[in-house]
């Protein structure tokens, strides 16, 4: 599984951790990821760690998953970016939508 | 009592597949055979023994003529190596083997309609 | 037991009995039978009646079973005919000779009713498996022409769109792979009517048709907006609106957005999701970099888009260079970029500017053994000509209803002033007279400028003498943002005055604006035509116009225009 999800005991908080190339390949598991869920959480965590790349299509996902959570009232943190996904954030201004650590 | 010339379990198969083409069977089968024999007697080329006698076993074991069948299995798989005298002694087997189980066949078609 | 479709079998057996006997077996399971004595005679069947399977004796007079096999299947082409071999041959040997010829199965004397029945269903099954895969593969291949043929057409679609444009200007070079644009790069130019230079260089999310949808509405409102003179401000608002409504949420553009000026000797930029571009000085050889500020477009609501531009100063030759992400996200055989870093080593190692595209070419190629298809560049110069270069008309004349004799009068207040660009607006109403259209371009720059003077140095209170050297230049530009973003007050009015003269007519403007004026004696006294950073507005004004005057302190700036009726 190149996409895990895991879900608080509350319900409140979802995490996503993408493990090897975050491209169009993972796009249904992704959406899967939360779209399967019964609760919205209030929070998600979006973890970057074991990704190895990222793509404009991946950018795209996320967008997506913002839209699910509510848009401009999302609460959708980005972490573990390496430096080049870093830089690839950064070279979108991506970071003016979520917050990226 | 199991009859070493032919095997009448076949025999009773065909007639069942057969049905109305039974006696038409019989009679092709003795015409081909028939043809089979001058052809054997006609050559001595050890191919052309071969392949007459291959013909022969396939539709021989069709018709459940065991004992011929094997005489020509016998007589294709040896016309290479035998002598002439021994191959004529073959063919000459086929020739009683066959005189045996025609009257079997011609008996078949008699009672075709009795069975 | 599944019922089975009734087959047609061809029996080729040189045994009259043998063949009589199969036959009744085949038929009596539901088939119908051809027949054959020889091999000859079962090809020729064959390619009569194309039977569906062929039980075929190895042995038989004319033509073997060998042969006969070969041929059928030869004529059966892509189609499976299964043949199985009738014999009562034993040796290996022979077996293989059956399969070499293209034999499928065998069935041994004496025959088994239940076997066969068995073979011939098992054959059926294959038989009809390679229909099935053949049907398949060519639907596949039809569909696959279909795509090409779709693309071919999109392509040669979007290539019109995306070359509609000045991009043979001669400030221009550019290289796009010839399937960049579909991969959703695009590239755009075209002249204001002022005769700056709008240039786009955007790249969509993914790739293929889906990616090329979004330039079509893109490319259209480049191009209208940018002949109607509006700036990029308004045209990035207008495009962003337009693909947030039609793009699905996860697409979006990233986009580089350039005006070029000769006459203000300088660059505007808006970049949203590019790579850095380059502002390349020419004198110093440095290199400034143009990096993204902004979200790509299609993602912002209308009410949360930024629309703020940079503004840097160009000397005459200054290039600048912007190029997509498909450079520097080439990877090699071990999923390593290219990267900025490598990319600067090749502006570094650069000699001759000319050939920066065929230095950055061999990079990639030297970097990763091939190029990728989404490579797209492009290098926009500020020359001398592009004065010259003035746009053709954008309007068509629209019919005889022509007014000839009237006046209008704008006040533009603060609130206004803040976010509307007037200029199209007033552009356009101006050519409704027929006579001025010719003069289009003149009339825009000498429009741009006054209101521009108006705004900036009346009622922002500018000072144009900090545009004086380029850290003066960003000051400026910065001062103006700011001023404009918090403006409650101050006004820009323009008066319009259209009278027939003779055979022709005049046309009148005069701007005028809140702010404190200026020394008019003092700007007039310069010499028309100078090359210094500030002040060149009312020279250019001077030269384009007629009577340019100025009153009320500096507050009020009046210029004529005329024109004759072509016999």
């Amino acid at each position: 599984m190149s996409v895990v999800t895991e879900v608080s005991p509350d319900g409140q908080k979802l995490t996503i951790s993408i493990k090897g190339r975050f491209d169009f390949g993972r796009h249904q598991e992704f959406r899967e990821s939360y779209e399967r869920l019964n609760k919205k959480p209030q929070s998600i965590v979006v973890d970057l760690k074991e990704a190895t790349y990222l793509d404009s299509s991946a950018l795209g996902m996320l967008l997506l998953l913002r839209d699910h959570a509510g848009g401009d009232d999302s609460d959708i943190r980005v972490v573990n970016s390496s430096s080049d996904v870093k830089k690839i954030l950064a070279i979108s201004n991506f970071d003016k939508l979520f917050d990226i650590s | 009592m199991t009859d070493p010339h032919v095997d009448r379990d076949v025999l009773d198969t065909l007639r069942e597949v057969m049905e109305d083409g039974y006696q038409e069977l019989l009679e092709t089968f003795l015409a081909d055979s028939e043809s089979r024999l001058h052809e054997l007697q006609a050559t001595t080329s050890a191919k052309a023994l071969s392949d007459v006698a291959h013909s022969f076993k396939g539709s021989a074991s069709n018709m459940g003529a065991v004992r011929l069948a094997a005489l020509c299995q016998d007589l294709e798989s040896n016309a290479k190596d035998k002598s002439p005298e021994t191959l004529a002694q073959l063919v000459a087997e086929i020739h009683g083997e066959f005189a045996n189980v025609r009257s079997v066949y011609e008996d078949e078609k008699l009672h075709v309609h009795t069975h | 037991m599944q019922a089975q479709e009734p087959l047609t079998v061809l029996i080729a057996e040189d045994s009259a009995a043998d063949r009589l006997l199969l036959s009744t077996i085949v038929r009596r399971q539901g088939h119908e039978v051809l027949t054959a004595s020889n091999g000859a005679e079962a090809v020729d069947t064959f390619e009569r009646q194309h039977p569906d399977l062929v039980l075929m004796d190895a042995m038989m007079p004319v033509m073997d079973g060998f042969e006969a096999a070969r041929q059928i299947k030869a004529l059966a082409g892509e189609a499976l005919v299964p043949i199985i071999f009738l014999t009562s041959l034993t040796e290996s040997e022979a077996l293989a000779r059956c399969l070499e010829a293209g034999g499928d199965d065998f069935l041994a004397k004496p025959y088994n009713q239940v076997i066969l029945a068995a073979k011939i269903k098992a054959m059926d099954r294959l038989r009809r498996l390679q229909a099935t895969v053949l049907q398949q593969r060519d639907l596949i291949a039809k569909h696959h022409d279909y795509l090409l043929n779709e693309q071919r057409v999109a392509k040669a679609v979007f290539d019109k769109v995306a070359h509609s444009g000045c991009l043979s200007a001669p400030s221009i070079r550019y290289l796009q792979s010839p399937y960049a644009l579909f991969n959703g790069d695009l590239l755009l130019a075209a002249y204001t009517p002022a005769g700056d230079m709008h240039v786009m260089l955007g790249d969509f999310t993914g790739h293929g048709l889906p990616a090329a949808v979004g330039a079509m509405p893109l490319a259209e409102v480049f191009y209208g907006m940018t002949a109607k003179g509006y700036g990029l401000a308004e045209t990035l608002r207008e495009m962003n609106a337009k693909l947030k409504r039609i793009l699905p949420v996860d697409m979006f553009c990233c986009a580089t957005l350039l005006c070029l000026s000769f006459q203000r000797r300088s660059v505007e930029v808006w970049n949203g999701g590019m790579p850095d571009g380059y502002l390349h000085r020419m004198a110093s050889g440095e290199r400034v970099p143009l990096p993204a500020r902004h979200l790509p477009l299609g993602i912002l609501s209308a009410q949360a888009f930024d629309d703020r531009t940079d503004v840097y100063p160009m000397a005459v030759d200054d290039r600048v260079f912007l190029l997509s992400d498909g450079v520097i996200d080439t990877c090699d055989a071990n999923d390593q970029l290219f990267g900025v870093e490598r990319l600067q080593q090749v502006f570094a190692a650069n000699r001759e500017p000319d050939r920066l595209f065929e230095d950055i070419e061999q990079a990639l190629r030297d970097f990763r053994g091939q190029a990728r298809d989404d490579v797209s560049m492009v290098e926009v110069s500020l020359l001398e000509s592009a004065q010259t270069q003035g746009p053709a008309s954008a309007y068509p004349e629209s019919g005889p209803s022509c007014p000839l004799d009237w006046s209008a009068s704008f006040e533009f207040r603060g609130a206004t002033l803040r976010r509307f660009n007037p200029l199209p607006f007033l552009l356009q109403l101006l050519l409704e007279v027929h006579g001025l259209r010719s003069q289009s371009g003149a009339l825009y720059s000498v429009l741009a400028e006054l209101y521009s003077n108006a705004l900036e140095h009346g009622v922002l209170g500018l000072d144009s003498s900090l545009k004086r050297d380029a850290a003066g230049f960003a000051r400026y530009y910065e001062l103006r943002g700011a001023r404009l973003a918090s403006l409650q007050d101050g006004f820009v009015r323009v008066h319009l005055q259209v009278q027939p003269q003779g055979e022709g007519g005049c046309l009148v403007i005069r701007v005028e604006d809140s702010g404190k004026g200026f020394d008019v004696a003092r700007i007039m006294e310069r010499p028309l035509d100078t090359v210094r950073l500030s002040g060149r507005g009312i020279s250019l004004v001077r030269q384009l116009g007629r009577n340019a005057s100025w009153s009320d302190q500096g507050r009020s700036a009046s210029v004529e225009f005329f024109w004759e009726i072509e016999a």
